[in-house]
């Protein structure tokens, strides 16, 4: 990409962003991207369009994908906490970033376990920081977010693993010629 | 069929036209201005700040000839998360939260102590007060301006950093593909989301089935992200096709133009936000 080299975004760092960050809003906006939970609070996997950009386009990409995603649900969130801009946009930026570092230090091992564990750290990176933040901002007592960072933290690293996975293996092996038809 | 209406549920940029001051206020302005209430309404922590900031919110909602209920949509079904937040709060904080605060309410039974001390009770009321300024706030600013002024007034505000390499052309670029690539992919999410109930798979489930839910969902979500990434991939082609070159050297359709009615918008936000944190408030 020749513009790539002058710093700006590449058109592919553009349309990726974008329909990634697209694919993030509808999750919200349709209610689909949140999973109901035995406690009451909704697990969300809004934030696998992040990871996902991060891992195919690098930290840049997964940054303005984990902005737009956090806007997004800072202008639209029903929940008090997610009301609150310090709680709702910051963490969301480093959910891409984390991911793509995480991914780029370790493809040259396992492309698998690259991905797997890029998933794992940009969903711990959006458990802990949200969390973190809402205790900071007095939303939450610490005892509370312990719980929920257990009982929502976990099974959201297994959803988006697969998630991750499902998408980002045959989409780099078929990028690179080495997908096979299998029967 | 309800379930398979993704389309008609999406509410992004939702435009209420109307002829009022914040609704032909420069977008620039606006977003500058939305950005220095906002940040006075997140860190204004006292009683007083918050009534002020609540009455302002009131204001806003009024200057943008915005009608009151529907600028509080959003509070009804937020209304259980508001109580569940509050109890919680009173219930867990205790003394941990300003331990110095007199204690207002206290019970014991067993080995059960509940304590709520007038820090806690401040806190509760805070926090919902912010919540619905933030509310009316954001309402105000979603309802008053369309998403193209957002990303004219996005690539404006941004030109001025394009030395430190932000690439502001870009970033509103990408606002207006997201934005633009929401409702296909709304309608490729509800193809997909038939075509697995035509082959017999169900959706829904209460919260006890977590793990129904989501062996529902992959099936949706893995090709609706592969679509999105196929989609993506033809439109870099139709870009590079086209010679797109980025923002360097371009003119744009529609100029903004700023007169000192937008700007006094923007003074009298900063001015608001310095008042609400400088301001010496009671309590």
């Amino acid at each position: 990409m020749q513009d790539a080299g002058r710093g700006a975004l590449s058109i592919r760092g553009i349309v990726i962003s974008a329909v990634l960050a697209a694919v993030a809003i509808l999750l919200g906006a349709t209610r689909v991207g949140f999973i109901p939970t035995p406690t009451g609070i909704a697990a969300t996997i809004m934030h696998v369009p992040a990871i996902i950009g991060g891992v195919l386009e690098g930290p840049v990409v997964g940054a303005i994908i984990g902005t737009i995603f956090g806007v997004y649900s800072f202008f639209y969130a029903t929940v008090p906490m997610f009301k609150d801009p310090i709680v709702a946009i910051a963490p969301r930026i480093f959910i891409g970033i984390f991911a793509a570092w995480t991914y780029w230090s370790l493809r040259r091992m396992s492309e698998l376990w690259a991905i797997v564990l890029a998933a794992i750290v940009g969903t711990a990176t959006n458990t802990v920081l949200v969390l973190g933040f809402g205790v900071a901002r007095h939303y939450l007592p610490a005892k509370v977010a312990w719980v929920v960072g257990i009982t929502h933290g976990i099974p959201e690293v297994v959803v988006a693993v697969i998630l991750s996975v499902a998408v980002l293996l045959p989409w780099k092996r078929a990028h690179r010629g080495q997908a096979r038809a299998r029967v | 069929m309800n379930e398979f209406e993704l389309l008609r549920n999406i509410t992004i940029g939702q435009y209420l036209p109307a002829d009022s001051y914040l609704h032909r206020l420069d977008p620039r302005a606006k977003i500058l201005a939305a950005i220095l209430v906002i940040a006075a309404v997140t860190f204004t922590p006292s009683l007083v700040g918050n009534a002020c900031l609540l009455a302002a919110a009131l204001a806003l909602v009024r200057v943008g000839r915005i009608p009151l209920a529907y600028a509080l949509r959003g509070l009804v079904p937020a209304v259980p998360l508001l109580v569940l937040l509050a109890v919680m709060q009173l219930l867990f904080f205790g003394r941990n939260y300003d331990p110095t605060s007199s204690v207002v309410f206290q019970w014991r039974w067993l080995a059960v102590t509940i304590v709520v001390t007038a820090a806690v009770l401040k806190l509760v009321v805070v926090s919902a007060a912010r919540f619905i300024e933030l509310l009316l706030v954001t309402s105000v600013f979603t309802l008053s301006t369309k998403t193209t002024e957002l990303t004219l007034g996005i690539e404006s505000l941004l030109r001025p950093f394009r030395r430190l390499r932000v690439p502001a052309h870009e970033l509103a670029l990408v606002v207006t593909i997201a934005v633009r690539f929401v409702p296909t992919l709304a309608l490729e999410a509800e193809r997909l989301m038939k075509a697995q109930a035509s082959r017999g798979g169900r959706f829904g489930g209460g919260r006890w089935h977590f793990v129904t839910r989501v062996r529902q969902l992959l099936p949706i979500l893995v090709p609706l992200v592969t679509y999105a990434l196929r989609r993506g991939e033809e439109l870099i082609v139709a870009m590079e096709a086209r010679a797109y070159t980025g923002g360097t050297g371009r003119t744009a359709y529609t100029v903004l133009a700023s007169g000192p009615g937008d700007w006094l918008a923007v003074c009298i936000a900063a001015a608001f936000l310095a008042a609400m944190l400088l301001a010496p408030f009671p309590a």
